[in-house]
């Protein structure tokens, strides 16, 4: 009796903060229309959410394109279809593979940043200063995030994707003898604008997730550095969430509309 | 100093201010004048409803009831720009600073003019601005340290100093003095005074450290159980045979 | 403020560096595709495209060079298929080529194969429609065995006619011997009886040696005989129809012996009649023409049946309609 209401209790929880999300992303959407612009600011955090991620990017999409390659090297090769490896790991890192994995890693960077940093600026009232200051909060700090996550999400997923191939290239010059100009050739042989495009698109999504979740968590962040602790780790764990649910939605729209 | 300065109207006044979370009702019906050029001090136990007053006061929560006027505007019915200018005549001093962690202390200093310099027409310098305030709380070598690097006094008169940087005519302080050792809490107090001899300047300051309300007060306002309790000079006060009253300037 | 700069500076490169490696990935794939170089159409008309999608690529002697880039119906039973092929390539494909659809692979991508044809003639230009392989040559093959097969079987019909009518003894045997007219009627049936069955065996022949050829050319044997089973199915019909052709002509051969003999012995007419071994003998061969006839007349329908010359043999139905009109007509004029 007891667990069943709990269960009830929980899942309008879950209900009224995915209705609470939406009208976060909606106020967005208003501010965003609205000036003044912060673009200063949406600079700084473009360097702060994009350039700073690019080392974490590209060491995760380097180990990633290295450790695909080495581990389907075995099956390809007793199938005798070592020269499908270049089309089989480009296909799957820039449809899935890449976007997802930079997403998730990205969930875990600017995601649980975000939300740490704006709760903690909730806790320590400093949002509260800024308002009295004159200053727009919601657009100096939660605008200027999620767009600055929206924009360089896709950025930083091309550099991934660019970078996993390049490890997977090199595994093939250093296992294989193949030459990089050979599995580059292939590569872009296998691919075709449906694998590109609609993955490009999904990841502007994936930005605009992680910044969503992010500023939502940390802007209405519960008073106590326990509050900040849990904003930022739900943060992670609502966008990992909703990236698994938006990649989901994407492949399916993918599907209706790449595939004649 | 006269005990109840009588000059004409309030320059700020709350009436029958009422707020509530859900079932816990905070304030019950809250009345508080503050005149021109007077410190007045609200105490009370930390949950007694100061912070959500003086939240209320500069709209950062709505109030469920009663009216707010500062300086002939009742901010209930203010627009967002209207609000925002009305802002610029009062400076706030939070409670832990909130001072913006991701900026240096010029930044900090720097964020209220961004907005307000041109509304304002402030002729000076932004940075000529920055430095006469910091010059205010003596910290003038601090202005490109980050907040991290200062130590919770300094922040305190970082956050002071940039409470003051538009120049307003009335100073909320929530808790100046929490956090802080006695003797940087003395010192705190001696800046709030100069500041507002310097600029006569309209202070209310919310706090429980009775020290503090001793030295600054030109009136007390006890705030207990969401109403004022009540009132009168720190003499007057501290002879009261109240219980309540008692219990609180006992400590 | 030049910490700014710098950041600004930083993200700068890293928004333009991203965006030339997504703008160049863009551009080479679609320079694999096509997209951006020039090409010239060629279109192809088949009956089947066997699943071809758009988008598959069409080879040349089995190099990739384009790609399909449309599929439609053009009536009933034509579709068009328009393919985009390299313009460097347009040189080396010339005017005689066949295209077949072939399939590529484990996965069966189903492909356009372009076939060079020996024979010196003019490169293709954009637009042009090439050969595709069900119109190539076998038709007349096909023809001139079925009117083989066709006359063997009136032929038979007649010697058997005659037989008959010794075994019956209609009229008398005396006559049917000396009567010469029918005596040489006789010869000359079975002369052209002969005569087709030759012919039969040469077009078999032919065909055989069609077949060889597709054995050994695998390009072509992949459209033809795109599963192996059919392709075997066919050898057998072919090689039955062989050896029925072979009994026939050694049985027309026998034939051929027994009526010398009766023309060359003339005393002996009444031995010939007397002797009821010969007759009988004329007779089991004929039965063996008709039998061997029927087999190959069986086989024969087994290749119609083959899904790969039923169209083929209707069309010869009605062509065959249309000319017996055309005779009827003639002869009562």
């Amino acid at each position: 009796m007891a667990t069943s209401l709990n269960l009830i209790s929980r899942t309008i929880t879950f209900f009224e903060e995915i209705g609470d999300i939406t009208l976060f992303a909606i106020r967005y959407f208003r501010a965003i229309l609205m000036p003044p612009f912060e673009f200063k600011e949406l600079l700084r955090q473009c360097y702060i959410l994009g350039y700073r991620s690019i080392l974490l990017v590209g060491v995760t999409g380097f180990i990633l394109g290295l450790v695909f390659t080495l581990q389907s090297r075995p099956t390809l090769m007793e199938f005798g279809a070592e020269s499908w490896m270049p089309s089989m790991v480009s296909i799957s890192i820039v449809r899935e593979i890449g976007p997802v994995i930079t997403a998730l890693i990205c969930a875990g960077k600017i995601g649980s940043g975000i939300g740490a940093e704006l709760g903690s600026m909730r806790v320590t009232e400093q949002i509260d200063a800024m308002e009295v200051s004159g200053t727009n909060p919601f657009k100096y700090l939660v605008v200027t995030r999620i767009t600055a996550a929206t924009l360089m999400l896709p950025l930083l997923i091309v550099f991934g994707d660019a970078i996993a191939l390049f490890g997977s290239a090199l595994v093939e010059n250093l296992k294989g003898g193949v030459s990089f100009t050979l599995y580059f050739n292939k590569v872009f042989e296998a691919l075709s604008f449906s694998d590109v495009i609609p993955a490009t698109i999904k990841s502007f999504f994936f930005g605009f997730a992680i910044g969503l979740v992010g500023c939502y968590k940390g802007y209405y962040c519960k008073k106590g550095t326990a509050g900040v602790g849990e904003a930022s780790n739900m943060a992670v764990v609502y966008t990992s969430m909703l990236l698994f649910v938006i990649d989901f939605i994407a492949v399916f729209v993918t599907d209706i509309f790449f595939e004649v | 100093m006269n005990k109840y300065p009588s000059n004409n109207k309030p320059i700020l006044e709350i009436k029958n201010l009422k707020k509530s979370f859900g079932n816990n009702h905070v304030l019950k019906g809250f009345n508080l004048k503050l005149f021109e050029g007077e410190n007045l001090v609200v105490m009370g136990k930390s949950g007694s409803g100061k912070s959500v007053m003086i939240k209320c006061l500069v709209g950062l929560m709505e109030a469920d009831s009663g009216v707010i006027r500062i300086k002939e505007n009742d901010i209930t019915v203010l627009g967002q720009a209207e609000l925002d200018l009305l802002r610029t005549e009062i400076g706030f001093l939070f409670q832990g600073s909130a001072l913006y962690d991701s900026m240096t202390v010029r930044e900090n200093l720097e964020f209220p003019l961004r907005r307000h310099k041109k509304k304002l027409k402030m002729e000076e310098d932004t940075d000529t601005l920055v430095v006469e305030a910091l010059d205010n709380v003596g910290l003038k070598e601090a202005i490109d340290l980050m907040p991290v690097e200062l130590s919770g006094g300094m922040k305190r008169r970082v956050a002071l100093a940039r409470a003051l940087i538009l120049k307003p005519t009335i100073i909320l302080y929530d808790e100046p003095t929490t956090g802080l050792d006695p003797i940087t809490a003395k010192e705190i107090i001696q800046l709030m005074r100069g500041i507002q001899e310097k600029y006569g300047t309209s202070s209310l300051i919310i706090t429980h450290d009775v020290d503090c309300a001793r030295v600054i007060s030109n009136r007390i306002i006890l705030l207990v159980d969401g109403i004022n309790y009540a009132e009168g000079s720190y003499e007057e006060l501290i002879r009261s045979e109240d219980v309540n009253v008692k219990a609180f300037f006992k400590q | 403020m030049s910490k700014a700069a710098n950041q600004k500076l930083k993200l700068g490169i890293f928004v333009m560096l991203s965006t030339l490696l997504l703008v160049s990935a863009l551009y080479f794939i679609g320079n694999r595709q096509n997209l951006f170089g020039k090409n010239i159409k060629l279109h192809a008309l088949f009956y089947n495209v066997n699943g071809l999608q758009l988008g598959n690529n069409v080879r040349f002697s089995g190099i990739d060079v384009g790609t399909v880039s449309k599929i439609a119906m053009n009536n009933d039973t034509v579709i068009r298929v328009e393919m985009s092929i390299r313009e460097s390539i347009q040189t080396h494909i010339k005017k005689n080529a066949v295209a077949t659809i072939g399939s590529d692979g484990l996965v069966g991508n189903m492909i356009i194969n372009i076939l060079p044809r020996e024979g010196i003639t003019m490169p293709v230009v954009s637009g042009d429609t090439i050969e595709t392989y069900s119109r190539i040559g076998t038709d007349d093959l096909l023809t001139t065995l079925n009117v083989t097969n066709e006359n063997a079987a009136l032929l038979t019909a007649d010697l058997l006619k005659i037989t008959t009518e010794i075994v019956e003894g209609k009229g008398t045997l005396g006559m049917l011997i000396t009567d010469s007219l029918l005596a040489d009627d006789l010869r000359q049936t079975i002369v052209q009886l002969k005569r087709s069955s030759v012919a039969a065996n040469q077009t078999l022949a032919e065909l055989n040696a069609y077949f060889k050829e597709v054995r050994q050319s695998e390009s072509v044997a992949n459209l033809l005989l795109t599963d192996s089973v059919s392709g075997e199915k066919m050898k057998r019909i072919v090689s039955n129809l062989e050896f029925s052709s072979d009994e026939m002509v050694e049985i027309t051969a026998g034939m051929s012996q027994v009526i010398d003999d009766i023309k060359e012995s003339d005393g002996a007419l009444n031995y010939l009649t007397n002797d009821k071994d010969l007759v009988r003998n004329i007779d089991s061969t004929m039965i063996n023409i008709k039998e061997s006839t029927r087999r190959f007349n069986e086989n024969m329908e087994a290749l119609k049946q083959n899904f790969l010359f039923r169209g083929y043999f209707r069309k010869l139905e009605r062509q065959q309609k249309r000319d017996e009109k055309k005779q009827t007509r003639e002869d009562r004029n």
